[in-house]
C-alpha cells in the first residue's frame, strides 16, 4: 500500500465520520474475533458472531477441554435425574456448522498491546476484538484448612467433571445415618440457587434409598439466600427435618476443616466423623482474565452494560461468571444472554451490522424435589450503570403441584434449548 | 471483500425498517430481539419439555399470543415476564421473524 494511501485511510478512520469506518473494515482483510472459554458465554458468543456475519468476520475458539460438562443440570446428575452423558456436549458441530476455527488449548497470556492471545502451545492468537469468558476460579484460601491438595477428599463439585462425579460418588458412599456437611459460598459466586438446589438432591437420594437417618447441614457464611422461603417449605415437606440450614449466627463462622478426619469446626460445634463434607469456596473471574488486568477492582471484571465491553479495554469484551453483572446472577442463562449483546455490538463494530439497545434475561429452575421445581428470573436492561433489573419474578410458597411441575417441564425444555444455542 | 455484504445487509435491513408502519414488522430488529427467546424456545422449531414451538405462526396469531402475555391474559410468569418489557413494534418486529421461519429439524 502506499504512503499516500495508508495515511488517507487512517485520515478516515480517524475522522470517524462514517458509521462503518472501523480500520477493521477499511484495512486488512477479514476481521478477527477471538473468544477465550468455550461455556455458556464464550460458546454462544462464538456462534452468533459467526453465524450472523456468514463468514464477514473470521472467528477462533479458544478451549482448553475437548468435551465441555455443565455445571447447569449437574445437580440433576448428582440426584439420579440424567446421565453423565446428557450433560456433556462436544464441539465438533459448532465448528463445522459456522466455520469456527477450533483452538484447542489454554490461552496462557492475553497481550493487550499487540492485541493477541498467547497460547499454551506458544501459538499467538491476533485479534481485533477479544471475547473473555473464562467462568470462575476458586479460592482455595477462603476455607481454613481446605486446600487444592485436599479437593478430592473434601470435593466442592463447582467446577464440571471429575469434581461433580466426585460429588456423586461420595454422596451414594453415604450410609444411613450419616452425616453430610456443605460449607456454601460467600456472594458473589456461580449460580446463586446452585448450593439448596444440591442439598435437595442430596436429600433426594437417600431419602429414595431409604436412608432416611441421614442429616445434611448447610453451613452459610450468608444470613440469607435465593429462594430461602420455598426452598425451606419443600425441605420441610418432602425431606421433614433431614435438611437443616444454619446461617452465620446459629455457627458462629467456619473455623477449620480437618479433611483426614472429615471434621468441620464452626464457632459453636465440632462436627466429627462427617459422612461426607461438600466445601464450596469463595470464588473469583478465571485466571486469564485477572492476569489481563481486568479485574483492577478485585476478583470480577467491570464492564460497560450497554456493551459487555471491559471498562479497561475497549477491545474486550468480558462476559458471564467472571464479569460483574449488576442484577444478573452468575448463570449459564446470564452468560448465553450477554454474549448475545456482545456479538450484536462486535458485529456492528467489525462488519458495519445494524446495532440495537441491549436487553437481558435470565432464568433459574431449582428441582427440589421429583416435579418440584421452583424459579426466579428477570429481564434486564442497561440503566445507572449497571445492568438493572427492569421486571422480575420468583415462585410463591403454597403453589400448587401442578405449577410445579410445569416448572420442571420447562426447566427441561430451557436446557434443550441453550445447549443447542451453545453447540449446534 | 466480503465485508460489502454485510454492509449491504445492513443498509436493506434499514430501507426495510424505514417503510410505513402499518407494513410488515422490522424483521431485523425481530432477529435481534429473537436471540431472547432462543435460550428457551429452539430457532430449528423442536419442541422439547414445556416449552412449545413458536416458529411459523402467521403473523396476527403470534402478535395475539404475546399480547395476551403482555396483559396477564395468559398466565406464565416466565413469558410474562418476557412480554411486559416489549412494545408493539417490538412484538410486531418478532412476529415477522418468527413467521418466516421453517422448521428445520
Ligand atoms: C452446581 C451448579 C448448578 C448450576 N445450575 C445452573 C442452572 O440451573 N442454570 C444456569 O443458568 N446456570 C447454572 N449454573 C451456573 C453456570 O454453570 C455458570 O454460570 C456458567 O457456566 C457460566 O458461563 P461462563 O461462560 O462464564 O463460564 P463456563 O461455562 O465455566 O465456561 C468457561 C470455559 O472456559 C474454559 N477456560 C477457562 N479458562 C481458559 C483458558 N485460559 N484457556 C482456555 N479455556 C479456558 C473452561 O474450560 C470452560 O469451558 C450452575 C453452576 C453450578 C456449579
Ligand atoms: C425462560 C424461557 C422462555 C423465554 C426466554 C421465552 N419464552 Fe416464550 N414461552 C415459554 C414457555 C414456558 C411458554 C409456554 C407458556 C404457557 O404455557 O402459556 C412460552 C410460550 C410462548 C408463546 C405461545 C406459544 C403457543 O403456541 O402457545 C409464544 C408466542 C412465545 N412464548 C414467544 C416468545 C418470544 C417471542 C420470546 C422472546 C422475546 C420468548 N417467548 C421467550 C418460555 C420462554
Amino acid at each position: 500500500m502506499s504512503t499516500n494511501r495508508r495515511t488517507f485511510l487512517t485520515g478516515l478512520a480517524a475522522a470517524g465520520g462514517f458509521a462503518i469506518a472501523s480500520p477493521a473494515v477499511l484495512g486488512q482483510a477479514k476481521p478477527r474475533v477471538v473468544v477465550i472459554g468455550g461455556g455458556a458465554g464464550g460458546a454462544t458468543a462464538a456462534r452468533y458472531i459467526a453465524k450472523d456475519s456468514a463468514g464477514a468476520i473470521s472467528v477462533a475458539l479458544i478451549e482448553e477441554n475437548e468435551v465441555y460438562q455443565t455445571c447447569f443440570h449437574s445437580n440433576l446428575f448428582i440426584g439420579g435425574f440424567k446421565s453423565y452423558e446428557e450433560i456433556s456436549h462436544r464441539y465438533d458441530a459448532l465448528a463445522k456448522n459456522h466455520g469456527i476455527t477450533l483452538a484447542r488449548a489454554r490461552a496462557t497470556q492475553i497481550d493487550r498491546d499487540k492485541k493477541e492471545v498467547v497460547l499454551s502451545t506458544g501459538a499467538r492468537l491476533p485479534y481485533d476484538r477479544l471475547v473473555v469468558s473464562p467462568g470462575i476460579d476458586l479460592k482455595y484460601d477462603s476455607v481454613p484448612g481446605w486446600s487444592k491438595d485436599v479437593e478430592e477428599a473434601m470435593p466442592h463439585g463447582w467446577k464440571p467433571g471429575r469434581q461433580t462425579q466426585l460429588i456423586k460418588q461420595k454422596l451414594d458412599a453415604v450410609p444411613n445415618g450419616g452425616t453430610i456437611l456443605m460449607i456454601a459460598p460467600p456472594n458473589p459466586y456461580r449460580c446463586p440457587p446452585g448450593p439448596y438446589e444440591r442439598a435437595s438432591m442430596f436429600a433426594h437420594v437417600l431419602k429414595a434409598s431409604g436412608k432416611r437417618d441421614c442429616k445434611i447441614f448447610i453451613l452459610d457464611p450468608k444470613d440469607s439466600f435465593s429462594k430461602q422461603g420455598v426452598f425451606q417449605e419443600g425441605w420441610e415437606k418432602h425431606y421433614g427435618a433431614m435438611i437443616e440450614w444454619l446461617g452465620p449466627k446459629v455457627h458462629d463462622g467456619i473455623k477449620s476443616v480437618d479433611p483426614k478426619t472429615n471434621t468441620v469446626v464452626t464457632g459453636f460445634e465440632t462436627y466429627k466423623d462427617c459422612a461426607f463434607v461438600n466445601v464450596i469456596p469463595a470464588q473469583m473471574a478465571g485466571e486469564i482474565a485477572r492476569s489481563a488486568g481486568l479485574a483492577p477492582a478485585g476478583g470480577y471484571c467491570t464492564i460497560d452494560p450497554a456493551s459487555m465491553k471491559s471498562v479497561v479495554d475497549p477491545n474486550i469484551f468480558v462476559l458471564g461468571d467472571a464479569c460483574i453483572g449488576g442484577d444478573m446472577p452468575k448463570s449459564a442463562f446470564s452468560a448465553n444472554s450477554q454474549a448475545k449483546v456482545a456479538a450484536m455490538v462486535i458485529r456492528g463494530e467489525l462488519a458495519g451490522a445494524r446495532t440495537f439497545p441491549a436487553r437481558y434475561i435470565n432464568t433459574c429452575w431449582s428441582l427440589i424435589e421429583t416435579d418440584d421445581t421452583v424459579k426466579v428470573g428477570g429481564r434486564y436492561e442497561a440503566k445507572d450503570g449497571k445492568i438493572a433489573a427492569a421486571e422480575t419474578f420468583v415462585s410463591q410458597p403454597r403453589e400448587s403441584a401442578e405449577l410445579r411441575k410445569e416448572n420442571q417441564a420447562e426447566n427441561v425444555g430451557w436446557y434443550a434449548a441453550i445447549t443447542a444455542d451453545m453447540f449446534s | 471483500m466480503p465485508q460489502n455484504g454485510a454492509v449491504r445487509l445492513a443498509v436493506l435491513g434499514f430501507v426495510l425498517a424505514c417503510t410505513p408502519a402499518d407494513a410488515a414488522g422490522d424483521r431485523a430488529l425481530g432477529e435481534y430481539l429473537s436471540s431472547e427467546c432462543t435460550s428457551c424456545h429452539q430457532s430449528s422449531g423442536k419442541q422439547v419439555g414445556g416449552i412449545p414451538a413458536i416458529i411459523g405462526h402467521p403473523a396476527e396469531q403470534f402478535v395475539a399470543l404475546m399480547n395476551a402475555y403482555r396483559e396477564r391474559q395468559r398466565d406464565n410468569q416466565v413469558m410474562q415476564a418476557v412480554a411486559a418489557r416489549l412494545s408493539s413494534e417490538e412484538i410486531a418486529a418478532l412476529a415477522a421473524y418468527y413467521e418466516s421461519l421453517k422448521p428445520n429439524p
